[in-house]
């Protein structure tokens, strides 16, 4: 049902503030939303004197729910919660839902940012996380807010964290946010090297997943990443990516990111360049022909002295 | 410049055999969206308003019809929209914040107008300067968007452009920001929003845009990245912004001209990805979506164009990959 304001008492006081569309064309006729237009006005005109009140708050949201891009009123509603001492869970009850509705927008994020750390708790977050992430499980806010939430209340050792991001992978193995959260909570946001015990761990992990999918980017990304922070060989792979990938049998590759590595490994071995060759050629010609020229930089660089790939 | 997408659509099946990019349906669909304020999409995309002027301006200098919107209707709204404090807001009335204070600098820059910033404001360019200077946080060197503080390395990138394009680089600490980009590097080779965030394709455009201007492409791993970027291409041509996500248009962009910077735009193949930004088009009512079958927008429509003068689509004016802006010689 529409809302208006001009006929209601509690803003009897208020002279709603025309729009200056900024004279491109001044003279052009404005028929867009009555209900938005008018709305808008009476914020221009509440901004104009400073009004921080209950009315107000109930104005912004208004006008978030049919814009809430309008970064504008995000600001003056901030500012007025502060100003009349809102509670600040009751500002987060009235946000779940609508984040909900408006999954992709920035300002609802850095608001809710600002009122947990105002709170200083981060209960019943994980659950919103889960309700986020059932509509849109790659949201790249979502996981950014979970990677703020993880450092600011330093939530790295906690099992449930861990767990969760298990749970998020097996759902969907190829989500790539659930594998750069799983880094972020073993290696990327803790300070220190990565002990090799673990490092062990999570290879056997990784190693799992992609038997499940051989070609998908992000697990192969990960495990390469694992092994840097442990400061392992990527020859540590070997018997590995030959389950995908074995040259001799150049019919039979299931991943071209097994073929790539292989590609790395021989290189760094004594003889066996001409294989590292092959696996290039293979994926220049064969596996991934949309990259050849960086497959055939790759194959180029083999025959440049002492290079580490 | 509205935002409002449509009206039309990029056709759905391939376009016939000879496909090309359909300049004067382009120029006049940027020509119209400026008259479509009887629909509520172009008020709601009001927060957009300066980001789209730029988008439309700069789509109309690549096709090479400059003169397509009247200059100093543009500049009239573009002062419009600059604030006591040397900020930008999106349109009359919104509050002053980095990212359309950067695309207020871009329109002048375009425009060659920082002449007359001065005598509408005196001062204005240095004005413009300490409002984005403000903005960078001294602990680490990033930037905020606005006094609400959102950080994100979008604004540190946009504040670097910005402020070389104005030649006031001196104004803040490039070197914390520089420290600052390096620390959102991932294991995957690309960057994120900040330190550990997921690798994001425009994120990348953004750390490496910042990291050319400052002159250390030094700390990139540049063929990681570039390896992560080409990756990015998909089967049908078009790139995607993060593993496992469907392709679009605007990626043409973020993807490419941080490929540009790194010297590798090689290492996709751009025959391919050429025919798949055209198949974007609408060949009736102009204008460019993010896939083939979807609605066309102005966002959509420049950075398809961007990517086509990147692949030296002919008959387009060069691109700057650093600036996203058109490249004066
Ligand atoms: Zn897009």
């Amino acid at each position: 049902m529409p809302k208006f304001y001009h006929d209601d008492e509690a803003w009897a006081d208020i002279a709603p503030l025309p729009q200056d569309d900024g004279g491109l064309h001044p003279l052009a006729a404005i028929s867009y939303s009555d209900e938005y237009s008018e709305a808008m006005g009476y914020l221009r005109a509440v901004m104009a004197k400073n009004e921080y009140s209950d009315r107000v708050l109930g104005l912004t949201e208004h006008i978030i729910s049919m814009n809430p891009a309008h970064y504008t009123v995000w600001l003056y509603r901030a500012n007025t919660i502060s100003e009349i001492g809102r509670p600040l869970q009751d500002e987060i009850a009235w946000l779940n839902p609508t984040a909900l509705k408006h999954m992709k927008n920035y300002q609802i994020w850095h608001h809710r940012h600002t009122i947990i750390d105002a709170l200083g708790s981060a209960d019943g977050e994980a659950e919103f996380i889960s309700s986020m992430l059932e509509k849109d499980s790659k949201n790249y806010h979502v996981w950014s807010y979970r990677q703020w939430l993880v450092k600011r209340f330093d939530l790295f050792d906690k099992p449930e964290e861990l767990e969760w991001t298990h749970s998020m992978i097996e759902s969907d193995v190829r989500n790539n946010s659930a594998w750069n959260h799983r880094y972020y909570i073993v290696v990327g946001g803790r300070e220190g090297k990565l002990s090799v015990e673990l490092a062990k761990q999570e290879i056997g992990y990784t190693q799992a997943a992609i038997r499940k999918a051989p070609q998908n980017q992000s697990p192969w990304n990960y495990i390469l990443g694992i092994l840097r922070a442990a400061e392992l060989p990527k020859s540590t792979l070997k018997d590995f990516t030959c389950e995908f990938a074995d040259v001799q049998r150049p019919e039979e590759v299931y991943s071209s990111h097994a073929l790539d590595i292989l590609a790395d490994i021989y290189a760094e071995e004594e003889n066996s360049k001409e294989n590292a060759a092959k696996a290039l050629e293979l994926l220049a010609t064969k596996y991934d022909p949309i990259r050849a020229n960086y497959w055939n930089y790759r194959k180029g660089l083999l025959d440049q002295p002492n290079i580490a790939a | 410049m509205s935002l409002v997408s449509g009206p039309g659509r990029a056709a759905v099946a391939g376009l016939p055999g000879d496909m090309h990019l359909f300049v004067d349906k382009h120029v006049r669909y940027i020509q119209r969206l400026d008259s479509r304020k009887d629909e509520l999409e172009y008020w709601l995309t009001e927060h957009l308003r300066l980001n789209g002027l730029y988008w439309g301006l700069t789509a109309l200098y690549l096709l090479g019809h400059p003169d397509a919107l009247p200059r100093s209707g543009i500049l009239d709204f573009v002062f419009s929209c600059l604030h006591e404090d040397g900020g930008f807001g999106a349109a009359p009335g919104h509050d002053a914040h980095m990212l359309y204070t950067v695309s207020g600098v871009q329109i002048l820059a375009t425009l060659d107008a920082f002449g007359e910033l001065e005598d509408r404001v005196k001062g204005g360019r240095q004005k413009i300067g300490k409002f984005i200077a403000d903005l960078q946080d001294p602990k680490t060197g990033t930037f905020a968007g606005d006094e609400w503080g959102e950080q994100d390395t979008r604004f540190l990138y946009g504040a670097l452009n910005a402020l070389s394009l104005m030649g006031l680089l001196d104004l803040v600490d490039v070197e914390k920001a520089v420290q600052h980009v390096h620390s959102c590097a991932n294991f995957d080779g690309g960057y994120g929003t900040s330190p550990g965030t997921e690798s994001h394709s425009g994120q990348v455009f953004t750390c490496v845009g910042a990291l050319t201007i400052a002159g250390r492409l030094d700390l990139v791993n540049q063929e990681k990245l570039g390896a992560w970027l080409s990756e990015r291409q998909l089967k049908n041509g078009g790139l995607n912004g993060r593993p496992e996500k469907k392709e679009d248009v605007c990626y043409s962009w973020w993807v490419m001209s941080s490929m540009a910077m790194l010297d590798k735009l090689h290492w996709i193949d751009g025959e391919k990805l050429t025919k798949f930004i055209l198949q974007c088009q609408d060949p009736e009512l102009g204008g460019l979506a993010d896939r083939p079958g979807d609605m066309v927008d102005v966002f959509h429509t420049v950075f398809g164009i961007a990517g086509l003068s990147l692949l030296k689509y002919p008959g387009l004016e060069e691109v700057d990959p650093l600036h996203a802006t058109i490249r004066h010689s």
